[in-house]
């Protein structure tokens, strides 16, 4: 019998993780991906939303949020950096794609690794400054660059000033998916594949010598140089991973938008993603993706409310963390406990 | 006094002057560890024993003065470099990674000897899944070596105190250590917990650690050093066998007071 002080659904779930054979797990996960790519299919009035479509709403802000989300869990919940300025490697990534694909011939495929590549830059060039600082002086400068990147954006005629960048193209078609204006389906099946990789590598990191050096630094940084932690190395590449799947959203932004401004780009953003993140449980990718989908979800479904929506929207956040101040699915790991034999 | 005392110094502080400010908190202190040796770092609070730790472990830069392990010079190292050649701490507060299980505490210590990096994890090149394998191995050794690979898979704060202790010493030791640095390491046991602790250290010594220890008990100072330096204000007053130091004048002073002179 399970034990009941022990009882809760994380604990529940991890049991019967544990006790699955790989065919079992390979079909569960295998039917879960399947489900995620089914749900643009779905069309059910329950779930729709009103005023946008379901499908529009899944591409964004569903799968975008969550993506950007996962990103920023690598810096804030990992690591424990605080980072205000998020929206800037997704700026980064959406106006390296858009001047690439109305300057030159590359398509989408050869330019997703160049927008990431100019995130990365930037993540070193922010990083190396600044990750010498801690906590406030950190968060302060972070929330500089994102504002410092919009207001460099604003200024720069060479690449749209304050109009912004348009008619940028689309990516080709992919194995006959035509990405189109008009149907925001396959930008969700391609964002959802690009979240699909990004929760592996970061799982992978997660389990290995760079999640536990990350643990480290945000348990205690001092103490993490003292057991031999690289510590600046490691809160680099946070940033830098950070800021590459960043700047992959950016660049899926902007091939489905079609046309982008600076203003797009706001501090409202950086604290929105921000929000799921904590919303979700901090350090834990699953509870991230399920704080971005509900924060995405929710101000879509209010909307019958119209503008007071972002009042419950608020007051919800007020309540939840409450309830559950380390978000709705806490990063908190499962003990093993054996008894001294 | 022991069989295992070599007479190479593996580490050596020399002419070691560090100020806060105004205030001098270590003036021309000369300190070694040799092979195989347990040094014992005595004196009333104050005396500067913790500030010792935090020079030669990086965490401040004296204001001149030399620290060598193995006649490498370990001044103006980042902390992480000075972990990796050879000196590893314990904290006189316990200061755990507590959100992580007690193995990964001592896999985070040990992965630091590794030298595979974030891309080789990613993709799982073969050299990070050795040393993966190297730090699991090593941590579970280490735990079990401490006595403690029934906690391996429990969260490090929710451990008990003692457990705690003996978990950062176990941390300590995955950097493979020439001289272990201990910050307190009795501080709150009970007589027959220190008696272990004791035993343990020595075990540690026997491991081929050399033992740097700071500790206000002075029976289980004097029972297992070899030798111990008393600091007072900063100073080095003496510095001997336990016996020797018992019956020093001056250290007896430093911790008893003197009668100031009226003159």
């Amino acid at each position: 019998m399970a034990d009941l002080s022990r009882f809760n659904l994380r604990d529940r779930f991890g049991d019967w993780w544990d006790e699955t054979s790989p065919i079992q797990r390979g079909f569960t996960r295998v039917f879960v991906i399947a489900l995620f790519y089914a749900l643009p299919l779905i069309n059910n009035p329950v779930i729709d939303t009103p005023e946008t479509s379901f499908q529009s709403v899944l591409f964004y802000p569903l799968v975008m949020f969550s993506l950007m989300a996962v990103g920023l869990n690598v810096v804030v919940g990992k690591s424990g950096i605080l980072d205000l300025g998020y929206v800037a490697f997704f700026a980064i990534g959406a106006y390296t794609y858009a001047m690439f694909a109305l300057k030159t011939s590359l398509n989408f495929w050869e330019i997703l690794p160049l927008a990431m590549g100019f995130a990365m830059l930037a993540g070193v060039i922010l990083g190396l400054p600044a990750l010498r600082l801690r906590g406030d002086y950190l968060a302060i400068i972070t929330l500089g660059f994102g504002e410092i990147v919009r207001i460099v954006a604003i200024n720069t005629e060479a690449i749209g000033g304050a109009a912004g960048l348009t008619s940028i193209p689309g990516p080709p078609a992919f194995f006959g998916h035509e990405f189109t204006v008009m149907d925001p389906r396959p930008y969700y099946w391609l964002t959802l594949t690009l979240l699909s990789l990004v929760i592996w590598g970061v799982l992978r990191l997660s389990h290995r010598k760079p999640g536990r050096a990350w643990e480290a630094i945000r348990e205690d940084e001092d103490v993490a140089e003292f057991m031999g932690v690289s510590t600046l190395k490691y809160k680099l590449w946070a940033f830098i991973i950070g800021g590459a799947v960043g700047g992959a959203a950016g660049a899926v932004y902007a091939s489905q938008i079609r046309s982008i401004q600076p203003e797009m780009f706001t501090l409202n953003l950086s604290i929105m993603i921000l929000a799921c993140v904590v919303f979700g449980g901090m350090g834990n990718i699953w509870g991230v993706i399920l704080g971005a989908v509900l924060l995405g979800y929710l101000p879509e479904k209010l909307r019958f409310l119209s503008e007071t929506r972002i009042i419950f929207f608020g007051l919800l956040m007020v309540v939840m963390m409450n309830i559950r101040p380390n978000g709705l699915l806490p990063r908190k790991k499962r003990e093993v406990v054996k008894e001294k034999s | 006094m022991s069989a295992h005392q070599g007479d190479t110094k593996i580490l050596e502080i020399k002419d070691l002057l560090v100020k806060f400010g105004g205030v001098t908190a270590l003036d021309s202190v000369n300190l070694h560890v040799s092979e195989g040796e347990i040094a014992a770092l005595i004196g009333p609070n104050g005396a500067g024993k913790t500030t010792v730790f935090n020079i030669v472990t990086g965490y401040y830069t004296p204001v001149s003065g030399s620290v060598t392990v193995e006649g490498n010079s370990m001044i103006g190292l980042r902390p992480y470099k000075i972990a990796r050649s050879g000196l590893a701490r314990t904290f006189q507060n316990i200061r755990l990674f507590g959100d992580m299980t007690a193995l990964e505490n001592v896999a985070t210590a040990a992965d630091a000897l590794n030298k595979s990096g974030l891309v080789g994890s990613l993709f799982g090149v073969p050299r990070s899944r050795r040393d993966e394998k190297r730090s699991m191995e090593k941590a579970h050794e280490l735990l079990t070596f401490i006595g403690l690979e029934h906690r391996a898979g429990q969260l490090s704060r929710n451990l008990p105190y003692g457990d705690q202790r003996r978990l950062e010493i176990a941390r300590a030791l995955a950097l493979e250590p020439k001289v272990l640095l201990l910050d307190e390491p009795a501080a709150g046991f009970n007589p027959q917990e220190k008696v272990e602790l004791g035993e343990l250290i020595k075990k540690i010594r026997d491991r081929g650690h050399a033992v740097l220890l700071i500790e206000h008990d002075m029976s289980l100072v004097m029972k297992i050093s070899d030798r111990v330096s008393v600091l007072d204000f900063g100073k080095k007053i003496a510095e001997g066998t336990p016996s020797e130091i018992q019956n020093d004048q001056r250290v007896i002073d430093a911790y008893l007071g003197v009668v100031e002179d009226a003159s």
